[in-house]
């Protein structure tokens, strides 16, 4: 509630200060009403208003001649001896400088009516400086009644003791109310987080429709009541149609200010509230204030609609004293429920992940009992991972779910670090395409599962107008109407009703939103940290990809220069020595000379090796034959001394590959086949199976190599083979299973170039070897590699 | 070395003593006629080139990696000033790396040379590339001082 603690000074009214009875009728606005200083009381009590200092009476009611003997001009100026006399004066005097009655009105004295009249309770309260004395008058009985009161309070407060739930509790407060009071109807209304009211617990006479269940607009409590109820814990109005008198003089003759009467029991009643009940048929209202803290968090309203109800001092002390009762046990009442709540839907999360991760899927989560939406109070739930939906109760279709996804997203508070959370009871009002299924969707909660957002869990809530039961059955019009029209009706509320939760939900509790943000961590961590973490081995790779990158960047400078100035020094030497040939210092320089060069050839291939990782494949149609041959051509086998017999054995196929790095691949197993080779004729052939399903090439390694129907390559030498303990070394970067010296030397990186650019074809490569009698590579590309023949 | 008339004159961004060292004698085998200045960073660089009165070099060869400013940027920042962008530049590095080689073309390098390993290449690459640029090729006319 954001009104200001008081209302504003009521000065600027037609001809002077407030009066419910010169301005009432004029009044437009409920919030505008200056209920705490009405100018009047209810005339059936009367109330002087006294200097503390003497006792002086400033202002008095216009109806004190009939209830107290005197007419108003005759008490102005005059001590309140002369009404109550000197040992009532003297009472009054020990009460006043004990304090006991700052703000808060005690009843001192019964004293004798005037000829004929009913004896009057005398009681009195101080307020910003001035004594108020009401006088009241009592009815027979009501001693007994007071007993009676003592005792019925009593019993309720140890029925509330036993109270399970804060409904029950509600529900025993209010028949002890009424059972206390006789009032014909007595409910708790309780105030929703959006300041709208609901009759939360009711106990009426049996022949009265029950309003148990409806809500009804915030405005129906206007602010300035709802701050009278802040501060005062009983507000009797024991006769609706009851007259008012007004004070005299209407403002108090020191200071000029009209008269605060808060915590009067005779104070004026609101016009509107007055309306407002005689609309409805009510002829007696007493109204108690439930707070929590320094919160009204509700009222219990009594109505009676059998004429006038004057509930004697004690009855009212007793009401008020169970109100308060009602306000402390009610805040533990709740917090146990809260805590229940909580904890019963915590348990709902446990279980909820268990079936997912037994059932292992998100579809557990929406299909099995419970499901998603019993974890938090919703209507309906969506959970949205993988751009798929799971939907469990009443949800908008998966294309507007589609489009609703999108826009959060880019919320921020979807991305907030801490409490990433998107909550609104109007989801209309902040995204317009809402309006569409504003009747299931006015509510959402929503949640990122993962730090990317790219899942998310949604919770809706339907329009309120659809859950709730209003006020104000339209049948059920009321033939009398006051002043102000029909806005004062329980019809015309509703409708106002219905205006302010048009396309709004019942707004989510902090406990909802605690609740939900503590599902989501539990689902995060069970469900999609695997993709998270996926993600993140992902950036892991990049990163170390970019780092192999920066790496071979070093080592294609920063170790190359100094191996420059390394065999430059050499060089220089061996020419500035003129060391004679054979000489072991020459050996050395020599041998200097050759390691930089051989460094040299390693950094090359290392940084080949990591461009061959890093670099975009062009991709196109490519001739194999026209591969192979060129292949051929750089290797160029003429050159080798031995005799070289090199064969295509099948016509090869066309498939979408990067022709230069295909060509590389065979380049490589060309010169590997040549190069380790003893036999007196080296014969290399090269060719293509196409297997057919079920019949798999004999040297496939396993089913990992893809579909049947995939060509595979090979390229089979009859050289020196590997022996089996080799077979899985070869690949290794750098492994070489001869000298350096043998077979025309090398870096050992062919090999391993070969399987990275195979691999980024995305084929296989594998090897069979008989040693001694030669080696078969074979390979495939990629099935979409493969050109439709 | 001194400043004559009609010498050509080469400026070389390098910061490896060896290196300068084996582009004298590259120099000195080819016989050619020209100074050489050398900057050892590309900060010196600029400075050499946009120092008010100076002769301007036939050609740059510049190294890539320097430290302070490194080659690339003194490349780029040559390429872009109406002033300079005329003058040959001719880079003479280490890096093969091809992102080097398609960066410094597209700033506007006149040619791309890798440092070879073995003394011998480096020796002969170094000469070609000097009998290329000093005598081989017609020069922008861009020796009179800048006002």
């Amino acid at each position: 509630m954001t009104q200001p603690d008081s209302a504003p000074e009521p000065t600027s009214w037609p001809g002077g200060a407030y009066s419910i009875k010169r301005h009432g009728v004029s009044l437009s606005s409920c919030d505008a009403e200056p209920v705490q200083t009405p100018g009047c009381i209810q005339a059936h009590g009367a109330l002087l208003v006294l200097r503390p200092l003497d006792l002086v009476i400033l202002q008095a009611s216009e109806n004190s001649a009939a209830l107290l003997g005197w007419p108003p001009e005759d008490l102005l100026g005059k001590s309140i001896g002369v009404v109550i006399g000197e040992a009532g004066a003297a009472t009054l005097r020990q009460s006043l400088a004990s304090g006991a009655t700052d703000a808060n009105p005690l009843r001192l004295f019964t004293q004798p009516g005037i000829a004929g009249g009913p004896a009057l309770d005398v009681s009195m309260h101080t307020l910003e400086g001035l004594a108020l004395v009401e006088f009241e008058p009592t009815s027979p009985g009501d001693d007994a009644q007071a007993q009676h009161g003592y005792s019925l309070v009593k019993k309720a407060v140890g029925r509330l003791r036993h109270a399970s739930s804060l409904h029950h509790f509600c529900t025993i407060a209010v028949q002890e109310i009424r059972e206390l009071t006789g009032l014909d109807r007595v409910m708790v209304y309780k105030f929703h987080a959006d300041g709208h009211g609901e009759v939360y617990a009711e106990s009426g006479r049996a022949d009265l429709a029950p309003w148990l269940g409806l809500h009804y607009p915030a405005e129906d409590i206007p602010m300035p009541a709802r701050e009278v109820f802040k501060r005062v814990w009983i507000r009797p109005t024991p006769d609706v149609n009851g007259a008012l008198a007004e004070m005299v003089p209407l403002v108090n003759p020191q200071s000029g200010r009209p008269l605060t009467m808060t915590h009067c029991a005779l104070r004026g009643a609101s016009v509107m509230y007055t309306e407002y009940l005689q609309n409805m048929g009510v002829t007696a209202g007493l109204t108690m204030a439930l707070r929590r803290g320094g919160e009204l968090w509700g009222l219990i309203a009594c109505h009676h609609y059998s004429g006038v109800a004057r509930l004697p001092f004690e009855v009212r002390a007793a009401c008020e004293l169970l109100a308060q009762v009602v306000s402390l046990q009610h805040q533990a009442i709740e917090n146990q429920e809260y805590l229940a709540y909580r904890l019963s839907r915590e348990a709902v999360h446990q279980q909820l992940i268990v079936q997912a991760s037994e059932e292992g899927g998100l579809s557990a989560m929406t299909e099995g009992a419970p499901t998603v939406l019993d974890a938090i109070r919703a209507d309906g739930a969506a959970l949205y991972h993988h751009k798929r939906w799971w939907c469990a109760g009443q949800t908008p279709p998966v294309a507007a779910l589609d489009a609703l996804a999108q826009w959060l997203t880019a919320r921020a508070e979807i991305g907030d670090g801490i409490r990433p959370v998107f909550v609104t009871d109007r989801l209309a009002a902040e995204y317009p395409p809402a309006a569409r299924f504003v009747d299931i969707a006015s509510g959402l909660l929503a949640l990122p599962l993962t730090a990317s957002r790219d899942a998310l869990l949604l919770w809706f809530r339907t329009q309120t107008m659809q859950t709730v039961m209003w006020a104000g059955d339209p049948d059920q019009d009321i033939a009398v109407v006051g002043p102000h029209g029909r806005r004062l009706t329980p019809r015309r509320s509703f409708e106002l009703f219905a205006e302010s939760v048009a396309g709004r939900s019942l707004p989510w509790q902090a406990v909802d939103v605690d609740l939900a943000l503590r599902f989501r961590v539990l689902v995060k961590e069970l469900v999609v940290s695997r993709v998270e973490r996926l993600a993140e081995l992902n950036n892991d790779l990049e990163r170390s990809n970019e780092e192999l990158d920066a790496f071979a960047y070093v080592a294609s400078h920063d170790l190359k220069e100094p191996l420059r100035g390394i065999y430059k020094h050499a060089h220089q030497m061996l020419e500035e020595l003129a060391l004679p040939p054979g000489s072991e210092s020459r050996k050395r320089l020599d041998r200097v000379m050759l390691l930089t060069q051989r460094m040299d050839a390693l950094l090359d291939s290392l940084l080949h090796f990591a461009h061959v990782g890093r670099m975009t494949l062009e991709k196109d149609k490519v001739d194999l034959n026209s591969v192979v041959a060129e292949a051929m051509e750089m290797v160029d086998a003429r050159r080798l001394e031995r005799a070289c017999e090199i064969i295509v054995a099948d016509a090869l196929p066309t498939v979408v590959c990067d022709r230069v790095r295909v060509r590389e691949i065979f380049v490589n197993l060309l010169s590997n086949a040549l190069k380790y080779n003893d036999k007196p004729v080296c014969r290399i052939e090269i060719g293509c199976k196409r297997p057919s399903a079920g019949s798999a090439i004999a040297d496939r390694p396993d089913d990992t190599v893809g579909a049947a129907g995939l060509p595979v390559f090979y390229v089979r030498d009859n050289g020196i083979g590997i022996a089996p303990h080799h077979l899985d070394q070869i690949f290794g970067m750098f492994r070489r299973l001869h000298g350096r010296a043998e077979f025309g030397g090398g870096t050992g990186a062919g090999l391993t170039i070969v399987k990275k650019l195979v691999e980024r074809h995305g084929g296989h490569v594998w090897v069979r070897s008989t040693l001694g009698q030669g080696t078969t590579f074979f390979l495939t590309l990629a099935a979409d590699t493969a050109a439709p023949t | 070395m001194t400043l004559a008339g009609n010498t050509q004159q080469i400026l070389l961004v390098d910061d490896s003593d060896d290196d300068f060292e084996t582009v004298c004698e590259a120099l000195r085998l080819s016989g050619l006629q020209s100074v050489l200045r050398r900057a050892t960073d590309g900060d010196a660089c600029m400075a050499l080139l946009r120092r008010g009165g100076a002769e301007r070099p036939v050609f740059v060869m510049m190294d890539l990696n320097t430290s302070r400013t490194d080659g690339r940027d003194a490349l780029r920042q040559i390429k872009t000033d109406p002033k300079l962008r005329m003058i040959p530049v001719v880079v003479v590095t280490t890096s093969a790396n091809p992102r080097d080689v398609d960066l410094c073309y597209e700033y506007g390098a006149n040619a791309y040379h890798v440092k070879p390993v073995r003394y011998p290449d480096h020796l002969r690459m170094l000469r070609q590339m000097l009998d290329y640029w000093l005598a081989g090729v017609l020069k922008p006319t861009l020796s009179k001082p800048s006002p």
